[in-house]
Parts: C-alpha cells; structure tokens; sequence
C-alpha cells in the first residue's frame, strides 16, 4: 500500500519539479519566471490538442513516444522512491531497467529519424553517442554497488545491512560516485553542459531537436516521460546523499523529497552559470565520471580485502 | 542416434532431388524444401527430447578399413544440433521465393545440393569424437558452404570475396590439423578422448592454435576479414544460415577443444574473454562505419560472436577460479546467445534480401522510406533489430543477462580476474549501446523516412513465403524475451555435461528468470495500457498531415535527409587509431565554387595490415620463385621423386 502511494505521489510530482529549475534560473536572470504549476498547465493544454503528422512518418513515429514514456514508468516502478520499498523488485532488476531504458532512446532515435528531417537526425546520432558513454558509467556504478552490497537491484542497494551509505564505511568512495552520477544525470536528462533544452537553435540541441515534429498529446508523453526519467535519477543521486533517515515514513518522504528539491535547485544553477560544452568537448565531459568510477573500483579492490 | 543418420540421410535426398529435378523449377524447390526440412524435422524431433532428458549416446563405423569413424552425443553437441536443425527449414522455405530466377534452374538445384551438405556436414561436425571424423565433416562444410558463397559467380567481385573465404577457412583448417596431429604426438590416438591425458605444458600452445583455427572460421579479430566480403556476396539464405549457424561451429570448436583439453591454466579463459571484448567492440564499430546492410550485419556478427566469446571466456575463468555460479551463468549465457543469434541474424539477413530483392540496393544511402512500402519486411526487420541490441522484451536480452549475470558473480575474483571482469562488463554495455545506435542507423535510414532513390520509391512487399517465415523469427524473438524460462532451461541443458558445473543448482536463478519475464509482461502491459490512452486523447481530435517541420527551410528534398555516414562519424571516430577514416574532400575553389565531392570511407585496420605485412611481402617473395613453374611435366615429376626421396632418406 506504501509503496503504490509513494509511486502514485512521485508520478502526481513529477511535472512539479522540473519547474524548480525553471525558477531557480528565472532567479539568476534576475525574472519572475513561470508559476509552479506551470508543466502541469502544459500538460493539459498539449492533451487538448490535436497533432500534425509528417507525410513522411510511418507508425515508427508514433510509437517512439509511447514507448519512451512506458519505459520511464517502469523505472520509478522497481525504484524505491521517498526510501519506500519499491511496488517491484528482484536481485537482477537494475539490469532489465537500464536496458529498457535503452529501448526508449531505439524508439524515440527511430521516431526521429522517421520524419526525414536532417535536424533530427543529427540529434538522434548525438543522443546514441553520448548516452552509449554515460551507460559506461552507470555500469561501472552497477559493479561498484554489486561489490559494496551484493546485490544487482535498487531497492537492495540501499536496504539491508550492507546498504549504500555516504555515512558509511565507503563514504570517500561514495563521492566520487556521486559526482559521476550527477554528470550521468545531466547527460541522460539533456541538461547543460551536454544539452541545452532552452537554447534558439535547432542545430545546437541534442535531445528537443529529436521531438521536433512531435505535438498535442504525443508531446505531452515525451515530456512526461523525460521529468519522469529525471525523477529516477535525482532520486537515485537523493538516496546516495540523503543523510536523514526518520521512522516516520511520511517525515521521511519529505525529507527526501527535500532532498530531491535541492538537486533540482542545483541543476538549474549549473544551468544558470555554465553554458553548454561545444560538441567534441561533450564526450570528454562524460567519460570524466567513468574514469572516477572506475578509479573507485579499484580503489574498492583495497578496501575490500 | 540411428534417427540422427537417417534424418541426415533425408536431408541429403533432399539435396540431391534438387539436382535430380532441376528442370521443372518449381517441382524441384518444392521437393527439395519439403524433403530437407522433413530430415530436419526428424533431427529435431529426436534432439529435443534427448537434450531435456540429459542421455548420451555413442556409435563407431569403420571406414574404409582404415579409419574410424567415431559419433558421440553429450549435451553440448545435442544443443547444438538445435540451431542447425532449426534455421535451415526456416531459410529454405524463405528460398522458394527468393530463388525465382527459372533461367538460373540448374545454378539453384546445385545451391541447395550443397546447402543440404552444409547442413549434414554440421550436424557431423558436431557429433563427431574423433578427430578423423571432425576434420572430415569440417572440411566438407567449407567446402560446401564455399560453393555456397559462390552462387552469382559471373561478378569477379564475389569470386574475389569466395576465394578469400576458402583461404580463411583452409588457412583454419590448416591450425587444426597443426593442433591435432600435436595432440596426436603426445597421445598416439585419434580419439577425443586422449586430449586430457596429454602434458599440461602442451596444452596451451595446442588451444591456441586451435582457437586461431576455430576462429577464422567463427570470425574473431582479426581473422573476421572474410566475413563482410563473404556474406554480401552470397545469397541471402545462405547468408542467413551461414551467420546464423555455421559460424557458431568455430565456437563450437573452441568450446568442444577447451571441455577435451580440460585445461588447469587460467591463461586461456582470460585469452578467450580478451579477444571476446577486442571482436565484440571494433566489431560493433565497424558494424556502425559500414552503409552496406550486409557488410554491416556480417560485422555485427563479429560483435555478436565477441559477446558469446566473453561468455565463454567469463566461464571459462570461473572454472579456474572454482567460482560454480560465474562458470555456470557464463557458459549458459554464451549458449542461450548462440541459439538467439541463430535466428534474430537469419531473420535480419533474410530482411536484407528481401530489400536486395525489391528495392535493388543493399546501401542503406540509397533506401529510405521501406517501412510503408514493404511493411512485413519492415517490421520483422525492426523486430530482429531491437533483439539483435540486446533490448527487452526480446531474446537478445536475456542471453547478454545471463552473461552479465555471470561476470557480477566473478567480481569477488583476485586482481587480474577482476579486473578482466569489470572491463567484460563494460565492454558489454558499450558493445550494447553502440549495437542500438548500429541498428537504429539501418532500421531509421533503410526503412524509415523518405524513399532516397526511385527504386527505394517503387519496392513493393516480397512474396508470401518470405514474409511468412520473417514473421515466424519475429515473434519468436519476442517469444523467448517475453517467456524466457523454458529456453533458459534448455541452455541449462545443454551444459548439464560439463563436469565443471554439473552439480551447481540453478533454481534460484530460474526464479529470477519468472521475474524477469513477468517484468516484460508488465512492461508490454504498460505499454498497451498508454496505447490505448493514446488512442483516447486522439478521439474527435483534428489530426493534420503535413510535410517535416524544417526549421524554417521550406523546399527539403530527400537528399537532405541524414546519412548513414553523418549519423556514424561521430562515433566512429571516437575509436579513430583502430577505425581509419579516409576522407577526401575537392575542396570549395574560386569565388564562384562549381561542383565539389566528398567522400568518406572507413577501411578494416586487419585486413590493410594483412595486406601491408603479409600478402605484400609474400607475392613479392613467391614471384622470385616464379622459376619454379615452368610447365614441364617431366620435371614436375622429377619434383615428385626428389621430394619423396628427401623425406625417406632424413625423416
């Protein structure tokens, strides 16, 4: 029962958040910047909406959508949110989510590519190159957890005895991680430095110039499922930072809530003063944090022993 | 094990109808389709129930007096029977629509001769226990599968791309006999079962050569060079049936020399495991820098036999680190990969025929827009392509989880074992993040988007024998994804056998396994829950056709469309010192520029060091000895006389 509610509010949160970074940058620029509710009005305007397909697209184009959301609802599914357990959860689960959520990036690369247009087909290139890098790295994150705690499933990572701690015995380890995980996250969610969701041209986007010729309710699923997506992954960050753990559950979820608040706030202060990388520096950018990871596996060999 | 010859028996009669019949052309394919995939059957038929079961069975004949003839069925070879007796019905009925030609009746009957000699010469190879017997099957399915290949043999090209097969897979069969007759020195018998007894320190040098061997023909880096000249030479069912299973007889060989050997050295997983990330990764690469659909899939191949490779090689070093559940998982998980690459492979190549067939090219530059136009091939072909990426729910996934399974195992290992693992599981993940960008490169370029030629515009849907048996791979690629755990079992069974691993209990595992399919049942329940509400959101909307938003641009022409070669550039480059780009560019000149080129293409790094450092400088050697020849038949003799005489007097 906690866990459906802990998924209901984390989908019901979900649009909410995102709009934290547009607030925090609207405070940088020194602008009011749009109410908090304003993804929610999105929502519903682009559900009202009709769409307008390409002649060119087959059914491809329809599918990359619907699919790209599916499979971000998995992931907040099988992850144990607000450090409730999770509705869904086996010893090998990490594996089948982060390869569905491959199968989101195939279908909405394919959709992209599906309308004929060069813009988003150059987006779709980018995306399967950068996010091929940034799977370097959660694997190696995956290996590094597996040798802390045994384990190959979200829920166990951070249960348990052995579970994933920055208090714990690891903590100089973990924070390396979680630098590497914030890159990931940024590179994942199409955030500066790698991507720039707000920038004037299409040529210079990565993930917006995919879903260029997308509109009306199509839209909205791609949008969810990208604010899905980054709930998972500052809820991932948030359970390695989170140092408040309460007994009440509900005390708890706000604290992680809280704590989710914060790593939104920070997104859109990196977004506020940092521009985008040029393009040849991205994968340099991203194979940053492998290398930390990696480090950290070694170094794990040490502490192991 | 009498059914096993018979059914081979039929499957020859099969062949030789084709030959028999060749001149009423439509009664010769159907007799010879329905007879060899009958003696398939009834391999299957009697394979199946033999693997679950878990028997064995032995028998010898003598031949010619002389030699032994020696079969032997354990479990490794009863699973590999599966794929040989599976794809080849599935191909030959892909054939009867694909083989149309009525002018080229005699060149058809002669390729399914031949075709149904691959397949009973691979059902040999595999059950063979002596190395007499071994090299036997082994030849004749190269030499078979040689002719095979050269089915169109009036372009020089594919005589070209033939020849250089026979060299590989001769150059192959000449390390196995390297490695056979030293075991034989060491054992004084040709039998399997010597190879245990002899010497440790003989045992490496003996697996390497036959692993060099096994390799030219499964394609390993840098012996893979064969492949992607082979393979878009060859007919498409035949290199469907090629890289679908005949390439899995030089892992078969591996694995079966590696079990015979029983070696206590852990050099040798860590030798197979290496070489599995080396192919598995520039494999993809080259896979991803390649616009021909076949070339492109022949690499992917490579990578695909590289995945299997780290499998067997994370076994193979949970053998020696006496770690059950890494071996098990491993040699499982490599298993269960070569059955699902048998049929997603065969299922994409017959996808690239019947494109070849219809829209007369096979660059995907030149396609575009096939979806629409053949939406059977299109939609197998996509299928297949999300499989082969190893993405749920379909059956790549579950053979590249059982393998990741068994490298998380391995992480308690030592330093050099561990460190091996985490780069295999790595290697992985890359290896699965650029097969997806490979394969959305095909399906999005191919079948997606705008028609880039007029014969791409007017490809209409191939015929129904094709589609049918497509259609059949394509759900059977979901099938495995979605409800895994019986064909998880069977690769359980089929390394029941191996000593190694045979007493480790794998119920908790099949747990995980029901979790995983119910995973996928969830996913595809969400999925179908969101279509529908798709569906509800459109009702009495207003929904619009237009032309692609351009950014602004209004008069787009299919030409701007995205290359294949522009998607890769990126990626391919990353890899730049073992992946060269050669570009050449004519440059922008004068103020008014008139017409200017550029070209990109991206040479395979093995097969210009095999020209730099090996062909170059031995022609230059061999035509100094062109003296040699001089075309009298009397000398030639006096060579004969000389040679024996050398050879009784000093050995």
């Amino acid at each position: 029962m906690e866990s459906v509610l802990a998924f209901c509010f984390a989908v019901a949160i979900a649009p909410l958040l995102p709009a934290v970074i547009q607030k925090t940058k609207a405070y940088f620029a020194g602008k009011q910047g749009p109410p908090l509710l304003i993804n929610y009005y999105t929502m519903i305007k682009l559900f009202k909406k009709g769409s307008v397909y390409s002649t060119s697209t087959s059914f491809v184009f329809k599918l990359g959508p619907v699919v790209g959301f599916s499979t971000s609802l998995m992931m907040l599914l099988y992850f144990p949110m607000a450090e409730v357990a999770p509705i869904f959860s086996f010893h090998g689960d990490v594996l089948i989510l982060f390869y569905l959520m491959g199968l989101g990036r195939f279908f909405t690369i394919l959709a992209a590519l599906d309308t004929a247009s060069p813009f988003e087909g150059m987006g779709a290139a980018r995306e399967a190159f950068f996010s091929t890098l940034a799977e370097m790295t959660i694997f190696a994150i995956l290996i590094l957890f597996f040798k802390l705690t045994g384990s190959l499933s979200f829920y166990e990572f951070f249960s348990g005895d052995q579970a994933i701690d920055l208090m714990g015995e690891y903590s100089a380890l973990l924070i390396l991680v979680v630098v590497g995980l914030y890159v990931v996250m940024l590179t994942e969610n199409s955030r500066v430095p790698v991507d720039d969701p707000a920038t004037h041209l299409e040529l210079t986007m990565i993930h917006e110039a995919m879903i260029l010729d997308h509109s009306g309710p199509d839209l909205a699923l791609i949008e969810m499922g990208a604010w899905f997506k980054l709930l998972f992954y500052s809820g991932f960050l948030a359970r390695l930072i989170d140092p408040f753990h309460a007994e009440n559950v509900i005390v708890n979820g706000l604290l992680f809530y809280a704590v989710v608040t914060f790593i939104y706030i920070s997104i859109g202060v990196v977004e506020s003063i940092t521009a985008r990388y040029k393009m040849p520096q991205v994968p340099k950018f991203i194979l940053t944090p492998f290398i930390l990871v990696f480090f950290v596996i070694i170094l794990s060999m040490g502490v192991m022993q | 094990m009498d059914t096993l010859f018979v059914s081979i028996a039929v499957i020859l009669a099969g062949g030789a109808a084709g030959l028999l019949f060749y001149r009423q052309f439509t009664l010769m394919k159907l007799v010879t389709i329905i007879t060899t995939s009958a003696g398939c059957g009834i391999g299957l038929y009697f394979v199946l129930p033999k693997l679950l079961q878990g028997t064995t069975a032995t028998v010898s004949y003598n031949w010619m007096h002389t030699l032994t003839l020696f079969f032997q069925l354990d479990s490794v070879s009863l699973f590999f029977l599966m794929p040989i007796f599976l794809i080849p019905p599935l191909t030959l009925v892909y054939s009867f629509h694909y083989l149309e030609n009525r002018e080229k009746r005699l060149r058809t009957g002669v390729n399914y001769f031949f075709f149904s000699i691959l397949i009973a010469s691979m059902a040999m190879v595999v059950m063979s226990a002596n190395m007499i017997t071994f090299l036997l099957a082994w030849e004749l399915m190269s030499i078979s599968s040689f002719f095979l290949v050269m089915y169109d043999y009036e372009s020089s090209e594919n005589r070209k791309a033939g020849y250089l097969y026979f060299i590989f897979a001769q150059g192959g069969a000449m390390l196995l006999f390297a490695a056979f007759a030293l075991v034989h020195s060491h054992s004084g018998s040709f039998d399997f079962n010597s190879f245990a007894a002899i010497p440790e320190q003989a045992k490496l040098l003996i697996f390497i050569l036959a692993f060099l061997g096994f390799g030219s023909k499964a394609g390993i880096f840098p012996l893979h060079i064969w492949l992607p000249k082979a393979h878009p030479a060859a007919p498409s069912h035949v290199s469907a049936i090629m890289s679908g299973v005949m390439i899995k007889m030089g892992i078969y060989g591996i694995f079966r020399m590696y079990l015979l050997l029983d070696p206590a050295t852990p050099v040798i997983g860590q030798i197979v495991l290496v070489t599995g990330m080396v192919t598995g990764i520039l494999g993809v690469v080259y896979a991803l820098a390649k616009q021909d659909i076949k070339q492109l899939l022949a690499y992917s191949s490579v990578e695909n036999i590289g995945i299997i490779l780290i499998g067997l090689g994370i076994g193979m070093m949970g053998v020696s680190g006496q770690n059950q559940a890494m071996a098990f998982f491993g040699f499982a998980g490599a298993f269960l990969h070569v059955f699902n690459h048998s049929i997603f492979k065969s299922l994409l190549f017959m996808g690239a025929g019947s494109v070849l067939h219809k829209a007369k090219s096979k660059n995907i530059e030149e396609l575009g827009g096939l979806m629409k136009r053949m939406p059977v091939t299109g939609r197998s072909f996509l299928v297949g392509s999300v499989a082969i990426s190893g993405l749920p729910p379909f059956s790549g996934f579950i053979g590249e989880f059982l393998i990741y399974y068994g490298a998380f195992q391995g992480l308690t290992g030592e330093k050099l074992p561990f460190i091996l693992t985490v780069l295999a599981i790595i290697s992985l993940a890359v290896i699965g993040g650029m097969a997806s960008a490979c394969f959305t490169k095909v399906v999005g370029l191919a079948f997606l988007g705008e028609p880039r030629t007029e014969q791409a515009d007017n490809a209409s849907e191939s015929g129904i024998a094709m589609g049918a048996v497509m259609s059949i791979m394509a759900l059977s690629c979901l099938l495995i994804g979605v409800l895994p755990e019986p064909f998880v079992r069977l690769a359980f069974s089929g390394i029941q056998d191996i000593t190694a691993v045979s007493s480790f209990n794998s119920d908790s595992f099949l747990l995980i396994v029901r979790h995983l399919s119910k995973t996928a049942m969830l996913f595809i329940a969400i999925f179908i829950a969101v279509s529908l509400f798709r569906k509800i959101l459109y009702l009495k909307k207003e929904i619009g056709s237009g032309s692609t938003w351009g950014c602004g641009f209004t008069q787009p022409t299919v030409r701007m469309q995205y290359t294949g070669t522009s998607y890769a550039y990126e990626m391919v480059e990353f890899f730049k010192p073992f992946v060269p780009i050669k570009n050449a560019y004519t440059g922008v000149k004068k103020i008014f520029p008139g017409k200017t080129t550029w070209q990109s293409e991206v040479t395979d790094i093995a097969e210009t060091g095999y020209q730099r450092y090996l062909t170059t400088p031995l022609l230059s050697f061999i035509t100094k000895l062109k003296w040699i020849q001089h075309g009298h038949i009397q000398l030639y003799i006096g060579y004969i006389i000389v040679a024996i005489i050398v050879l009784l007097l000093f050995l």
